[in-house]
């Protein structure tokens, strides 16, 4: 950890010693560069998400190297995951007929989840998400493939139109809405993608440090004891939460991810 | 999800709507708050009455709503 909050708790910072709560900031989201790659510095978050994608290449190598049709063993349980991808968050979306998707969606679901849940392995401890260029990367790349599949499915000037015109409303109120329809199709869409996933993993990032330092903060041979142990109550009840919120970001981002590229495909919502 | 009844390819109607559709409510309101707050607050600037910034807000807050009327009952 790089932060000065974690290390002065480590050095023996406890309540009634003189020293103030070394509250968690947003300079535990700052890391120090491991090392320099042709002038770009390489920090922790980019190592774990490096590192979440080798794992899903390596896991989903596994599974199907040799795809059995009885499966067993690891393809059985890459198999699970699929197909809950497609039945759960695919098909709810775009039907049968998108199951061309399944690829993208998996990858997508995968990415996120695995990003997330190093906000629980100890050790690690950190969700890659929880720095915005992750997410905004993330929406951005969503952003593209849903024009670019909108575009090639009803032409530029048709799917323009789509996303210009809101199906239902009487003409006259049109100069009104299509503004705001405009906008939240085009630029309200991605960002609020991002920004859901990146503050949903920043907030419990962060609650769990401000639990995890007030145990260890609070703990002397007190009355500080008994907040010391409602504390850490308090951090394992919210790691269960955000074992919970891990897999839930994943699945709305891969939800609203089909759901846009659904929108855009079909030719009335 | 779609059955043999369901129109090619699309949602079936007598399903229930996924919560996507809330969550896409979610950049209307949003869209609609940005975009006419910005305007409201622009007029607001030019002539010198502040209280168009938060007339613009609600503007748009009101035509997002409007919006998601119209997604949500029409067919």
């Amino acid at each position: 950890m790089s932060d000065t909050s974690v290390m002065t708790t480590a050095s023996g910072c406890h309540i009634f010693s003189g020293c103030g709560y070394p509250a968690p900031s947003i300079s535990n989201f700052y890391f120090k560069p491991i090392f320099t790659v042709g002038g770009i510095a390489i920090t922790k978050p980019v190592v774990l998400a490096v590192l979440s994608g080798a794992i899903i290449l390596a896991f989903f190598y596994v599974a199907f190297r040799k795809p059995k049709l009885v499966p067993r063993g690891t393809q059985n349980l890459g198999e699970l995951g699929v197909l809950f991808v497609r039945d759960q968050i695919l098909r709810q979306q775009l039907g049968r007929k998108g199951d061309k998707y399944l690829p993208f969606i998996v990858a997508i679901f995968f990415f996120v989840w695995i990003m997330n849940v190093f906000s629980l392995i100890p050790l690690i401890q950190f969700p890659a998400t929880s720095k915005i260029a992750f997410p905004a990367g993330l929406a951005f790349v969503v952003w593209v493939t849903y024009i670019t599949i909108g575009m090639k499915s009803k032409g530029p000037i048709g799917y323009f139109k789509q996303m210009a015109v809101p199906e239902g409303a009487p003409w006259w109120i049109l100069p009104l809405l299509s503004p705001v329809e405009l906008l939240s199709n085009i630029f309200v869409r991605p960002f609020t993608l991002a920004i859901r996933l990146f503050a949903n993993m920043l907030s419990g990032h962060l609650l769990l440090l401000v639990f995890g330092l007030a145990s260890w903060y609070l703990f002397s041979l007190s009355i500080g004891l008994l907040f010391s142990v409602t504390s850490f109550l308090l951090t394992i009840i919210l790691t269960g939460l955000e074992v919970l919120i891990t897999a839930l970001q994943a699945f709305i981002f891969a939800t609203l991810t089909a759901f846009y590229i659904a929108d855009a495909t079909e030719t009335s919502h | 999800m779609s059955g043999p009844g369901a129109p090619k390819g699309g949602r079936d109607p007598s399903q229930p709507r996924p919560a996507s559709e809330g969550w896409a409510i979610l950049s209307y309101m949003i869209g609609g708050m940005a975009l006419y707050g910005f305007v409201g607050w622009l007029a607001a600037r030019w002539t010198g009455w502040p209280v168009l910034f938060p007339i613009g807000m609600l503007a748009g807050l009101a035509s997002a709503i409007a919006l998601v009327i119209f997604r949500v009952t029409r067919s």
